[in-house]
């Protein structure tokens, strides 16, 4: 089935504003309102577009987003809280399923690799960029 | 054995607009974005997908290790668009033509249909230009 450049822009719309608003909660009538869809058609059309469903797709937005504050050395509740997550049991349940690692074990080390990277960027470039581009001299 | 590609430079004609483009428009993370002493911006882009491969945007002037005359070159040729070319991949080329069309970015041809799957051109406003791809099954 192809579909007219209209839907296209209706859903990419939707993802964009989707993009804007992760934090907050987002419900699926309204967004499917917003771009003349019926619940039904926009959910079946936006998970043929990005291959995840809405809510898989804000669940990821959030997480995504989650692990660059926590890089950030933020605390666990306020990530929770920045990121649009209900409670801290699920979000970090969520996040150690997901990411693979509990949020403030996945914060000590994202601190750590950020900070050396900001002291010792050297250690992270590659051999032959230094050398060609005689950076750091 | 190589296994894969880990590093890639993209030459840019300006850092701060590369930036906005590849993490603001595009939505990549930014790997590393760090000073040098010299005041060498190193910095470094991934793909959404595609974490292991760390994107360097070069700068084409300024403490690069190059001198003038071949920033100078190197910039000619990115104004000319001719530094070569590249291919993003994306689940929806129409999708994702509209989004990006709606955040400003611009595009040297629209989807088009290719033996290959749905393909658009688009520009980084850096001085290089890729496909965007929807490959089709089994390519």
């Amino acid at each position: 089935m192809s579909l007219t450049n209209d839907i296209y822009q209706r859903i990419a719309s939707a993802k964009i504003f989707i993009d804007q608003n992760y934090h907050e909660s987002i419900d699926l009538n309204e967004i499917s309102q917003k771009t003349f869809l019926s619940r039904y058609h926009f959910h079946r059309l936006f998970t043929k577009i990005y291959r995840r469903t809405p809510h898989q797709y804000v669940t990821r937005k959030r997480l995504e987003k989650a692990k660059d504050l926590l890089a950030e050395n933020k605390t666990v509740t306020d990530v929770c809280n920045e990121v649009g997550f209900e409670s801290i049991g699920s979000f970090s349940v969520l996040f150690k399923k997901e990411i693979g690692s509990a949020p403030t074990h996945y914060r000590n080390a994202a601190w750590l690799k950020k900070q050396e990277q900001k002291h010792h960027p050297k250690k992270f470039i590659p051999h032959c960029f230094i050398q060609m581009h005689r950076i750091g001299k | 054995m190589i296994t894969k590609l880990s590093h890639t430079s993209f030459f840019v004609s300006d850092q701060d607009k590369a930036y906005d483009f590849y993490v603001n428009k595009l939505g990549f993370k930014v790997n590393t974005d760090a000073m040098m002493e010299n005041g060498f911006r190193w910095l470094t882009v991934t793909p959404p997908e595609q974490p292991d491969l760390e994107i360097v945007l070069f700068p084409a002037s300024g403490q690069n290790g190059f001198d003038e005359e071949v920033n100078k070159a190197l910039r000619f040729l990115l104004e000319k668009g001719v530094m070569g070319a590249g291919a993003f991949y994306t689940s929806d080329c129409r999708a994702t033509y509209e989004e990006l069309k709606a955040k400003g970015v611009q595009f040297k041809s629209e989807p088009k249909e290719q033996f290959y799957g749905v393909e658009a051109i688009i520009t980084d406003g850096c001085g290089n230009w890729f496909s965007m791809t929807q490959p089709k099954q089994g390519f």
